[in-house]
């Protein structure tokens, strides 16, 4: 039997991923304020047809707690990745103006490369004193260097392409070069690298989150939920870590193999 | 020798061999019953204020009844006019070098406790002096009902003249009279102290103690694993109880409770820089609707797990919290009227305004305290339907000095064995001290009651003062008065403890920064062989 084609596979995923985040994304709507609603007399209840993946301390239902941390670590994650998409293309472009440049930006992707993520991931979001902006900002500002380094070798291979020394003999500049040929190529590379990105991003986010460093207590993060599970694991009550666990793998995974296919068929 | 067969030698020596390893095995207690104090074991900072300060002795105990008992001081006098104590010395202690501790100790310690502006208040000591070897007067400026307290929370270090003397790093190499000795201190993780072979009072059952320092999820899993013979536990959490221990409850005075900023904010700042001031929380009608609205039994069985009880005050049940102040609570529709009639009125989209200001604050908590956790989202949801909205708001310790100290409303949790707390909490000469009064609470009312409290002639006339600062009738820094907290419960201390330990008769626990279970550590014993 013959294997689909990449592209069509590609499209398969793309089509279910999205399926996926938009019904995430309209549960939102129709959970209004579930997640947060509170049963006091169903406190710690296993999951049971009353309550699905059971309640945690407050009595709050946990199938409702979990799409919601789902979809906070989907925004999250999709801004952090689209930042940091966004300053690997302009570090990258910037790169190519000169060789000095170059050497700064080459310098810059090392030295973030060379400090472990997780470090400097919780050194930035506690200097801007944690909250969602703060992960954001932190997930961005760490995670564009391997990007970066893949788009700036893009780069200097494609000024090497024939049709852009010949726009460039013609006389045109470099902004016109950079703009008109060199980025509308890279874009392709961009959509990958963005979506390779945002499973280690909604990752990093939870286990900064997890770590304290991240997102409030309070709200509904899957890290906030597993940093809560794990208080409550010795007593037995497993329910409260293993589902929004696996949902966050599965979210990762999803991602990662999306992303797979994606470079695959581009 | 003769005469022994073999087998019976060999048992002999194997049966030592067991007992041996048996008392070794009780030699050493491993502890994870809290944080350890950021400024080291130093008294003239600050440790010991809650009560035993292990390394160190104190003039006087307090006793189970709260009165002062003989410790290194055997007897005691005030002078008529209140101004001046008389203490004289027990002749048999000894700083855990083997040199004796004399009067001049004690006279060196007050003073640069004095003066060394630590969390032990001792504004009103003029000076103290040593009469001889073992005799020591501390003169005060004004008489001062509570300076007995400072007699038994305040250990004693070695005066700076003499060899292993008080210097700055005291802090991290104390050296006492009390029944244990520092061996070795790795902040962060773990102190370990060893029995003090020259304290005066009878042996500890330990030779050894290992407090561990770990969060409240790593200290339940090493007590699961049986890695720690005493564990303190959040209430919530304790159901739970490992094979091989027990669960110890010890009472407490320790409560939990909404502070709320009393000032709008206006711009002003603390010394700390920290904003100071929340619109909201300024109006009274809010304090009062909140007050109003929280259901203190549910908040005991959900955040509690029913180990404590509900709390309208900072000193319920001591003799100088007034027994009337309660609430009939919860009551939605008495809380509705109180907004209403303050012109807080309810919007369409579910939350009262007034003049287009919404009521709508933060509750910040620290994120790593389950218990003020669970109290902060609770009593939100509880408030929500009267149209307030209160934040939860997890932060680190240092972000909230930093930040939402002084302008968000604060899960605190105080408690004393003293009245002198309720000095700090709510007279306005310590608005914006550290964490006392923090909302910046003034009222000339109470300062008044308070200041009668502690220059009053007896205990009981103090009593009376301090119960007034509460409510008088007519204003008071409780419930019925400016409600400038909303106290919501008082907590039973949990502990998980090896079955094998007998932790004796335990006190009342004051809030738990000092190891509250260790007050009676020379009444422990290992039951087990």
């Amino acid at each position: 039997m013959r294997q689909p084609q990449p592209r069509l596979r590609a499209a398969i995923s793309l089509v279910v991923t999205g399926l996926l985040v938009i019904g995430l994304i309209a549960s939102q709507w129709l959970l209004g304020d579930t997640p947060q609603q509170m049963q006091f007399e169903a406190r710690l209840a296993p999951p049971s047809v009353d309550h699905w993946l059971g309640t945690d301390a407050l009595g709050r239902e946990l199938w409702a707690r979990t799409l919601a941390g789902l979809a906070l670590s989907f925004w999250v994650g999709s801004l952090a990745a689209i930042l940091s998409t966004l300053i690997a293309l302009s570090l990258a472009a910037l790169a190519t103006l000169s060789s000095r440049l170059d050497a700064l930006v080459s310098l810059l992707i090392d030295t973030l490369l060379s400090v472990p993520h997780l470090i400097l991931l919780m050194l930035i979001a506690f200097a801007l004193g944690g909250g969602t902006q703060a992960v954001i900002i932190a997930v961005a500002v760490t995670h564009w260097p391997s990007l970066a380094r893949v788009l700036r070798a893009e780069l200097w291979q494609l000024r090497q392409a024939p049709y852009v020394r010949m726009s460039r003999a013609f006389g045109k500049s470099r902004w016109f070069v950079l703009h008109g040929h060199l980025l509308p190529h890279l874009l392709p590379h961009c959509l990958v690298g963005a979506l390779l990105l945002f499973p280690h991003a909604i990752l990093h986010e939870a286990a900064l989150t997890f770590l304290g460093f991240g997102l409030s207590p309070s709200q509904p993060a899957i890290g906030v939920l597993l940093a809560d599970a794990m208080r409550y694991l010795s007593g037995g009550y497993w329910w409260l870590g293993v589902f929004p666990g696996l949902a966050l793998l599965l979210m990762v995974l999803g991602f990662e193999r999306l992303s797979r296919q994606l470079r695959r068929a581009l | 020798m003769p005469g022994l067969p073999r087998p019976i030698l060999l048992g002999i020596t194997l049966g030592c061999l067991v007992a041996a390893s048996a008392v070794q095995a009780k030699e050493q207690l491993v502890l994870a019953v809290g944080g350890e104090p950021e400024q080291g074991f130093d008294p003239l900072l600050g440790w010991g204020q809650y009560g035993n300060p292990l390394f160190q002795s104190t003039l006087l105990a307090r006793g189970r009844d709260l009165t002062p008992q003989p410790e290194l001081a055997t007897q005691w006098s005030l002078s008529d006019d209140r101004l001046t104590w008389t203490l004289t010395l027990r002749h048999d202690a000894r700083f855990a070098d083997g040199t004796p501790l004399t009067a001049a100790d004690v006279a060196y310690t007050f003073n640069q406790a004095a003066n060394a502006g630590g969390r032990a208040d001792l504004s009103a000591l003029d000076k103290a002096q040593a009469v001889d070897e073992y005799t020591v007067t501390l003169r005060l400026n004004a008489p001062h009902i509570t300076f007995v307290d400072q007699l038994m929370t305040l250990g004693i270090v070695p005066h700076a003249g003499r060899d292993n003397g008080y210097s700055e790093q005291y802090g991290r190499q104390p050296l006492g009279s009390g029944p244990y000795q520092l061996v070795e201190w790795q902040e962060g993780e773990q102190l370990i102290v060893e029995r003090n072979p020259y304290f005066y009072g009878p042996a500890p059952a330990f030779d050894r103690l290992v407090f561990r320092f770990m969060g409240e999820d790593a200290t339940l899993s090493a007590a699961h694993a049986g890695q720690v013979d005493v564990a303190s536990v959040p209430p919530a959490l304790a159901a739970n109880l490992p094979a091989h221990m027990q669960r110890v409850i010890m009472e407490s005075v320790d409560n939990r409770g909404i502070l709320f900023p009393m000032q709008p904010a206006n711009g002003e700042l603390a010394a700390s820089g920290a904003p100071i001031g929340n619109d909201v929380t300024a109006e009274l009608a809010i304090r009062q609707a909140i007050n109003l609205a929280v259901d203190r039994n549910t908040l005991v069985e959900v955040a509690l797990n029913g180990y404590g009880r509900p709390a309208f005050g900072p000193a319920d049940g001591l003799p100088w919290s007034d027994s009337d102040e309660r609430l009939t609570a919860p009551d939605l529709a008495q809380a509705e009227k109180i907004l209403d009639a303050a012109g807080w009125q309810l919007s369409d989209d579910g939350l009262r305004y007034k003049d287009g200001l919404p009521a709508r604050f933060r509750l910040t908590y620290p994120s790593s305290d389950t218990t003020r956790q669970l109290l902060a989202e609770a009593s939100a949801a509880m408030v929500r339907p009267l149209g307030i909205e209160m934040q939860p708001t997890g932060r680190h310790w240092d972000q909230i000095q930093r930040e939402a100290l002084h302008q968000d409303a604060i899960m605190f949790g105080f408690g004393s064995h003293s009245p002198q707390e309720i000095y700090y909490l709510f007279h306005s000469q310590h608005a914006g001290n550290g964490f006392y009064n923090s909302g910046f609470y003034a009222n000339t009312e109470v300062d008044n009651h308070l200041d009668a409290a502690q220059a009053a002639e007896s205990i009981e006339q103090a009593n009376r003062e301090w119960r007034s600062a509460q409510w008088d009738g007519s204003t008071g820094y409780g419930v019925r008065g400016n409600s400038s907290w909303a106290w919501l419960v008082n907590l039973e201390h949990v502990y998980f403890a090896d079955t094998c330990l007998n932790v004796g008769e335990l006190g009342v626990a004051p809030h738990g920064h000092g190891w509250p279970i260790t007050a009676n550590l020379l009444e422990w014993r290992w039951t087990c062989e």
